[in-house]
């Protein structure tokens, strides 16, 4: 209890957020510690299926890249579309172009790939190494582009701008093309867009869906991405592509996230069909309406259930004020992003009848001293849930939401949240026994 | 090096990793990038580690990398003491703090005064070999490091030296020396450099009858030993029938014990049953055997020999890792640095024995027998604990792969 105390006394509140530069972790020894940009990058990758991933780095960032593509049938398993180009010590003192040279031209010559990433972790950073030249040298003598993608974790904080720099990137393959009426799909970072409910409602109107990046394309429908009508970007990561397609080729956008709350949602499905100049389907009134009526019904039963804020699909601010709104009370907020001014509209709600202490992501060890001083209904992301159990809390698990967009993830996180509650209040009860 | 189209050799820091996760009552503490950290998690999971309470990372900002700031490796450390007391605190730099020279050792120099738990420095960073040498490296520095003076004596232990949680079936290899030992000469494994064994075993090894070095990355560690506490070590590791009876003898030799007898009489029967094999395939008439054998040295020597003496002499040895630390290594054996190299030596085997690993085993022709004897595992996973490789398990579970090889054959 005293250590949980004394870990909890060195984080700020919400409130005296000023920037995230403000969030401390819980300790300085951290585990699992958040994922690297690396990740990230083959994460985008995976969904670009003709494309080569070339890993550059240590035996170490390679293995375990190639190693997480192992059984994946969009990589292509053991044998797939998952390559490295291991540094020795040679390669950190001269630089690692002659290996790179190498390793590139095999590449062409047994894989005829129509893209290649070639993807630089933080040694070939530190060692400062030029490989956006070497990129545009290899895409002017094989004839096909090739882009660098930096993934230097000491830069940044988990793998998010790994995915972000990866489909940016994708902005050299893009070219002029002509006019068509689809739209584009960009910063979808798991599951099928083709299981979402977006999806649906634009196939019933009959509206083309164009490439879809990074959540499954090929290289040609980057290359032609540009004669898009529209891009939808479906998180923060694709904003700086989005923003680059409409500076040189004119695409509008627009931002359809994965909301939580309705009202959010609608005005996003609004915004969407009045940008693509058609009426808005009365059926999404209905299924709005029904949303919210969900939602009402479910806040008598979340009145007051406390929380412990992990990591979700949602957006971290976006979620924790639908929450709030919902009745419940965050005790305590892992992110790694605070910003008092951008984030004013979510903040307003959320510090109206709570403070909650802040703290920075993927460090599960020290959270169990904290959880005997919080004592919180449940817990929402990834921590061993037996372990919470023994405590009374109860894991919201959020992860089937990867592949819904729109009325379907009110639905589906308002009923989680009420089966965890209620988990959590037997839970609860079995302890005091 | 060129393109590396399957897996990288394991560094020597994975290799340091591995030998250190499941010593228990210490923790590992990485200074580096957290991904490197978190990206580790799963496959030492499939090596059946336990990180929990166990292993921790600091992550590294680019001030610390610019600036060389060890503040937050410097906080870590006390805070691990204070919350966990582990014995000792194995401090391992990433490649980052290699690279930019973070003076790890002198960061613990320092740090030791304020701290209970012994710090240990592993400064290699990936960049000093493959893991070969990260085992070499973890066997030799316990050894140094943690080993105390003046130890009890332990008549009934010895000491297991070069074990590797990064070989394949390294859990059940332990129990079946663990079984042939108990029931050769009712002896106790002592320590076991490195698998699941307790940092006080560690400190206690100078009181053991007597070390065994499974691996030749040990025997360094082992001549340490003996040169400190006069201890007596046996080179080697029990492959096949015959390899695990000359190993008993070898023990029985150095500590002047005889094996139990019902247990020779078991041995020397298993070795009776094989007497027929070469003869088996001195009749084939149409097919040449081959065994090609691809994995850590002195597991395809010893795997080679079992299958030599049963009339397989025709064979091929890759080693999957670097040969530096191995004394006087068998002219048989080939390690190739290049990937390209390995796979070109195998791909156009056809109606052979192929003992080997998942990825070089995934490019063979499928007209051959295939036995998974190396890691890494790509099909399913390692759970048991009780299919050795070595002893007479292991000899009895190759054996069922040749009949299906003989079976085979025409």
């Amino acid at each position: 209890m005293n250590q949980g105390n004394e870990i909890i006394s060195r984080l700020v509140k919400l409130k005296d957020i000023t920037s995230s530069k403000d969030i401390k972790g819980l300790t300085a020894a951290m585990f699992p510690g958040t994922h690297c940009p690396l990740m990230g990058a083959a994460m985008a990758i995976r969904g670009i299926k003709d494309a080569i991933l070339l890993v550059v780095g240590t035996d170490e960032c390679t293995y375990y890249t190639k190693h997480m593509t192992l059984n994946s049938e969009d990589f292509g398993g053991i044998g797939g579309r998952c390559v490295s180009a291991v540094l020795d010590t040679t390669d950190v003192t001269f630089g690692c172009k002659k290996m790179l040279d190498r390793a590139v031209e095999e590449i062409v010559n047994e894989y005829a790939p129509q893209a290649v990433f070639i993807v630089t972790t933080c040694v070939v950073e530190i060692i400062g190494d030029d490989t956006d030249a070497m990129a545009d040298g290899y895409t002017e003598k094989y004839g096909i582009p090739f882009v660098s993608v930096h993934t230097e974790h000491f830069k940044c904080e988990n793998h998010l701008p790994g995915i972000e720099r990866t489909i940016t990137a994708c902005f050299d393959f893009m070219k002029e093309t002509e006019k068509n009426n689809s739209v584009n799909i960009i910063g979808q970072r798991l599951g099928r867009f083709e299981d979402t409910e977006l999806f649906k409602v634009l196939s019933e109107n009959n509206i083309e869906i164009g490439m879809q990046l990074p959540c499954g394309c090929t290289v040609e429908e980057i290359k032609t991405a540009a004669g898009a009508k529209m891009n939808i970007i479906l998180s923060p990561i694709g904003l700086p592509l989005a923003k680059k397609m409409k500076e040189k080729f004119g695409i509008p956008y627009i931002f359809f996230d994965k909301f939580t709350n309705p009202d959010k949602i609608i005005k996003a499905y609004e915004e969407l069909f009045e940008s693509l100049g058609q009426v808005v389907p009365e059926n999404l009134y209905e299924i709005y309406k029904n949303a919210k009526n969900i939602v009402q019904e479910v806040s008598k039963e979340l009145e007051g259930i406390t929380y412990i804020y992990g990591n979700t699909p949602f957006d971290c601010m976006e979620f924790n004020q639908f929450m709030v709104n919902l009745g419940m009370k965050p005790e305590l907020i892992q992110t790694v992003s605070v910003e008092p001014e951008i984030d004013k509209e979510y903040l307003e709600d959320i510090l109206a009848n709570s403070n909650p202490y802040v703290t920075k992501t993927a460090n599960i060890a020290p959270l169990q001293y904290v959880y005997d001083v919080i004592k919180p209904n449940l817990y929402l992301g990834h921590e061993f849930a037996a372990r919470l159990r023994k405590k009374g809390i109860s894991v919201v698990r959020c992860d089937n939401a990867s592949s819904m967009l729109g009325f379907e993830v009110t639905e589906f996180i308002t009923k989680e949240l009420l089966r965890a509650a209620n988990e959590s209040r037997e839970l609860k009860k079995e302890i005091e026994v | 090096m060129s393109l590396t189209r399957f897996l990288p050799i394991p560094s020597d820091r994975m290799g340091i990793l591995w030998s250190l996760l499941p010593i228990e009552d210490t923790v590992v503490l990485e200074y580096g990038p957290a991904g490197t950290t978190h990206f580790s998690v799963g496959f030492f999971g499939e090596l059946r580690e336990n990180q929990e309470n166990h292993l921790f990372t600091t992550h590294m900002s680019e001030d610390d990398v610019v600036m060389g700031d060890t503040g937050r490796l410097e906080e870590a450390i006390i805070e691990i003491d204070r919350n966990f007391s582990p014995k000792v605190i194995f401090v391992v730099a990433s490649s980052v703090a290699a690279v930019i020279g973070s003076d790890i050792k002198g960061v613990c120099s320092y740090m030791q005064e304020k701290v209970n738990s012994k710090l240990v420095a592993f400064e290699q960073g990936g960049f000093r070999g493959d893991y070969s040498s990260g085992i070499k490296e973890s066997c030799s520095q316990l050894v140094r490091e943690i080993v105390k003076d003046n130890p009890v004596p332990q008549e009934k232990n010895v000491n297991l030296i070069g074990f590797s949680m990064g070989s394949y079936r390294a859990l059940s290899d332990i129990n079946e020396i663990e079984y042939l030992l108990k029931s050769a000469f009712d002896l106790t494994v002592g320590a076991c450099l490195c698998g699941e064994t307790k940092i006080e075993n560690i400190e206690n090894m100078g009181g053991a009858l007597l070390n065994i070095v499974l691996r030749d990355e040990g025997r360094e560690a082992a001549e340490i030993l003996e040169k400190r506490f006069g201890t007596k070590c046996v080179l080697g590791s029990p492959y096949g029938y015959k390899g695990t009876l000359n190993w008993l003898n070898e023990i029985s030799k150095v500590i002047d014990k005889p094996i139990n007898q019902e247990f020779l009489d078991e041995i020397n029967e298993r070795i009776d049953n094989t007497v027929y094999y070469p003869m088996y395939t001195m009749m084939l008439k149409k097919d040449k055997p081959f065994v090609a054998l691809i994995g850590e040295y002195e597991r395809i020597i010893g795997i080679g020999n079992f299958l030599k003496d049963m009339g397989f002499s025709n064979q091929l040895r890759l080693c999957l890792h670097n040969l530096k630390n191995i004394s006087n290594p068998d002219d048989s054996v080939v390690f190739y640095k290049n990937e390209c190299d390995r796979l070109d030596s195998v791909k156009n085997l056809h109606r052979s024995f192929i003992l080997g690993d998942d990825p070089t085993m995934s490019i063979c022709q499928k007209d051959n027998v295939f036995l998974r004897i190396s890691m890494p595992v790509v099909k399913g996973a390692q759970i048991t604990r009780h299919l050795p490789l070595v002893g007479i398990r292991g000899a009895d579970f190759i054996t069922e792969t040749l009949e299906e090889y003989l079976q085979m054959l025409k």
